[in-house]
């Protein structure tokens, strides 16, 4: 008889328990007209589910419906008049508009997409064995709500290996779908309607929006080029004992910045000082190319305010997996492992034990991703500056930000359009990852986590097609 | 540090439940617990997402396929019409889209009626998106549902309310007189009808499962949630969704985007072959889990049960403790975890009352969608204790 693992998650959590109601009126927004004149798009465009704020936006679809004519008796147009399913007013900021045109444009125009965040590569055979064997071995039933034990073993001795420090597995990591869920569930456990959060921009886009669902109060500061070094007068102007948590994502998603370790101890003090909790998003830990990357959770006194996030995904290209983790000292992984019960559940389980033998791999796995990204990058910045954009330096992730301006275009948005349609090649406008889409206006974001060959074919387009004015 | 934890974190206190794992681990014992299989997935099933790895499909995705055989099977099954491009949202799992469906309709102060008994994941979600949870309790021993209580739980802040049909932890499929009074109230007050069908094709003695959508002016205030793990026993995939109207799908698509991103993808793909299977695989699964709940009806009515409410649904037998049994449900499972070494779920997790009623505390779950084994191994117990003689407080 087998041991029976006993996973009741759902009772282990306390209940009931209730937000303390917020000291601060909580944010109301008007009903947004977005929702009442609804999704006017046609159904063409709602093919594209995938579309949003998000990088990822232009995600292949499998298989696209056959159906020509939408089953439904609805009427494709919604009318302003009174819907039964109203939506709430905390979801009016999660708009699809510009991403929809922008990912229908691509695929009218053929265009090379270097704007979804993922590879057009997979991941290597030793990990996909391993999730085929968990699979052929029935691993297929609810793993425990946190993590599958050896799974949050392999994540607490990578985690050694990695920044020095010694974690409990059991009480300090929390398995999740994909760092994106890393990060809601630590919003959603942690933070208090009314609660202050800083956040830099550009940031991506999730932030923002489980901050809305937490009903945090957002300060932002906006990282500017070249360097996008962080403000540090700002900084201390913002932070102050009112403020909750700082969310840190490093390396850095658009820009490519990694957070020098002065940086991290200017704002260490400053969070020890106001009692201020960190959230950091190091998904891109390993690709980390121009200087080491530093977990602020290693700095000195750090650890007990910190939540460090990471995942499967960008390390071993299988970004739809959904594997991710947050560790953190046990009163915070309480929280977050709350939120993570009512979020999902639990975590895919093969997938799991794929990622117990991906996080074992060899230091010349992680050796080659970096050369290889390293080539990579090198083709695409070399191009991206022969064609005549001003390239901003990009330390680690796999991302490259430019100013697009010498070519005429009003805006990151406008410059995205043409690029597709009179080029055929796919950039991301940077102004979704700012509170104020002004700041991202000169700004485009190019990847480089494709094969080389698409990466040169579209250097070659951009140098044929894309001329200064 | 003290002052930064939240106020959740301050109300912590720890559940009987949890020590009743871990006895139960300590003890190895024999698991009737769970609402989750100890036998196989089927083969084509895993084959597909084995197939799926191989052959790259292993980044973020979309698998419109999914919406495509769901709106079908929604057509065949109920009747309705649904848009696979426009009123469908793919999930990790029926938890996320429950989830998100909450998170999308709810906003601060909203109140959402719950049954109650029921599965204990509703409330915390409802809590967490600022929404109060009110309970309507379904009478014992048949779990009727009372209409003129439920009508006067109706308020003006009334915003959803949530119906798990076939029911955890019951049993209970309700009925379509259910289904319209539950309606008629969502009608009268405008409400939303959030739905948990996840045990939808686990349903006994020709019951059929229907959904609350297909009622009169039901399907535009009505979200469907449901996922591929009981129908598919891969509850470790993560497949769900939401079914709703254009603009609520739209949203909880949107949440999704932002708390997972997407569903595991080979198992997206996989979930294709799932839901393209035969008539015959749903009417064997239902064959299979009715002769286990038929056995395991046998086996507690041998200790003494006797089960007033037989399950219509689900893979769960929600059993009052015999007349004669003193202890709590708390106190009997800890007992047939020590005596017997079989364990199973004390009811009193599952109740949520104001009303002090002492039935809250005399029910144990019991979960049998476990392999033959498993079952006649638990059999062979209980077999034990009666013929011992020895053991009062389990065998009445």
């Amino acid at each position: 008889m087998q041991a029976a693992e006993c996973t009741w998650t759902h009772f282990e959590m306390l209940r009931p328990f209730c937000f303390k109601s917020p000291s601060t009126t909580p944010l109301f927004f008007n009903f947004s007209k977005h929702f009442q004149k609804g999704y006017s798009d046609s159904s063409f465009f709602r093919s594209n589910w995938r579309i949003s704020n998000y990088p990822s936006f232009m995600a292949t679809i499998s298989s696209v419906s056959t159906h020509k004519d939408p089953v439904s008796t609805h009427d494709a147009t919604p009318n302003i008049t009174h819907q039964p399913v109203q939506v709430a007013k905390r979801m009016e900021k999660f708009k699809t508009t510009i991403f929809t045109q922008m990912s229908m444009l691509a695929i009218k125009h053929g265009a090379i997409n270097l704007g979804q965040g993922f590879p057009n590569f997979d991941g290597p055979d030793f990990v996909k064995e391993a999730a085929i064997q968990a699979i052929k071995d029935g691993k297929n039933q609810y793993a425990r709500g946190y993590g599958v034990p050896d799974f949050n073993n392999a994540i607490a001795a990578r985690f050694k290996k990695d920044t020095g420090l010694v974690i409990d597995p059991e009480k300090e990591v929390t398995v999740t779908s994909g760092c994106t869920e890393a990060i809601a569930a630590t919003m959603l456990g942690l933070i208090d309607p009314g609660d202050e959060v800083i956040l830099f921009a550009p940031f991506y886009d999730s932030y923002e929006a489980t901050l809305s669902m937490a009903g945090a109060k957002v300060k932002c500061i906006t990282l500017r080029p070249p360097d996008f070094a962080v403000p540090i007068d700002e900084l201390k102007s913002t932070i102050s004992k009112n403020t909750r948590a700082i969310l840190i994502n490093t390396p850095h998603n658009p820009t490519g910045k990694m957070f020098t370790r002065e940086e991290l101890n200017t704002i260490a003090l400053l969070c020890i000082e106001n009692d201020v909790l960190v959230f950091t998003d190091e998904v891109y830990d390993k690709l980390a190319f121009e200087m080491d990357h530093i977990s602020m959770a290693s700095l000195p006194g750090m650890y007990e305010r910190t939540v460090t996030m990471n995942s499967l995904g960008k390390t071993f290209s299988l970004t739809g997996w959904k594997i991710g983790w947050a560790i953190a000292p046990p009163h915070l992984t309480w929280g977050v492992r709350q939120a993570h019960s009512f979020l999902t559940f639990a975590t895919s389980t093969p997938m799991q034990y794929a990622a117990t033998v991906a996080l074992q791999a060899p230091d010349s796995y992680f050796a080659e991703l970096k050369t290889d990204y390293m080539a990579k990058k090198a083709i695409l910045v070399q191009g991206l500056k022969d064609v005549g954009f001003k390239v901003f330096p990009s330390s680690g992730t796999y991302f490259v930000v430019v100013d697009h301006t010498r070519f005429g275009l009003d805006n990151d948005i406008a410059f995205c359009e043409y690029l597709i349609k009179e080029v055929g090649v796919v950039a991301i406008p940077t102004s979704v990852f700012y509170l104020n889409p002004e700041d991202g206006k000169n700004l485009v974001r190019f990847t480089f986590c494709k094969d080389e060959e698409t990466l040169r074919s579209a250097v070659e387009r951009m140098k044929e097609k894309l001329k200064k004015k | 540090m003290e002052g930064k934890l939240s106020s959740v974190a301050k109300n912590f206190t720890p559940s009987p439940i949890q020590e009743l794992s871990q006895l139960a681990q300590r003890c190895n014992a024999i698991n009737l617990a769970e609402g989750f299989p100890d036998f196989p997935a089927p083969p084509c099933i895993k084959e597909a997402a084995v197939s799926a790895i191989n052959n790259d499909f292993n980044q973020y995705r979309h698998v419109q396929g999914i919406c495509d055989q769901l709106a079908l099977k929604m057509k065949k099954t109920h009747g309705l019409d649904v848009n696979p491009l426009t009123d469908i949202a793919i999930c990790c799992g029926q938890s996320e889209a429950f989830a998100a469906a909450i998170f999308s309709i709810i906003n601060q102060g909203d109140e959402v009626l719950l049954f109650d008994p029921c599965y204990e994941t509703y409330e915390g979600c409802i809590t967490l998106a600022g929404g109060i949870p009110v309970y309507v309790a379904l009478e014992p021993p048949q779990w009727t549902l009372d209409p003129e209580k439920l009508m006067r739980s109706f308020t003006s802040r009334t915003k959803a309310i949530v119906l798990n049909s076939p029911h955890n932890p019951t049993g209970k499929v309700f009925s379509r007189d259910e289904l319209e009074i539950i309606a008629e109230g969502c009608r009268r007050w405008d409400c939303v009808a959030i739905t948990d069908e996840v045990y939808e094709y686990i349903t006994y003695d020709n019951q059929k499962h229907e959904t609350i959508a297909k009622l009169p002016g039901m399907q535009e205030r009505t979200i469907i949630t449901s996922s591929l793990s009981k129908t598919f026993s891969v509850t470790g995939w993560r497949i769900g969704w939401a079914i709703a109207p254009a603009s609520a799908a739209s949203t909880i698509q949107n949440i999704h985007i932002r708390i997972t991103d997407s569903a595991p993808a080979p198992f997206q793909e996989a979930a294709l072959t799932a839901l393209r299977s035969p008539i015959e695989y749903f009417e064997t699964l239902r064959g299979v889990y009715e002769l286990k709940r038929d056995f395991c009806m046998k086996l507690l009515g041998s200790v003494g049960f006797r089960i007033q409410f037989k399950p219509q649904g689900s893979l769960f037998l929600f059993a009052e403790l015999p007349k004669d049994c003193l202890l709590s449900d708390v106190e009997y499972v800890e007992e047939l975890i020590q005596q017997a070494g079989v364990v199973v779920v004390p009811g009193r997790g599952f109740f949520h009352g104001n009303e002090s009623c002492k039935y809250q505390k005399r029910y144990i779950r019991v979960a049998f969608c476990k392999s033959e084994a498993t079952l006649n191994a638990a059999a062979q117990k209980f077999g034990e204790l009666i013929n011992a003689k020895a053991c009062p407080k389990i065998v009445y």
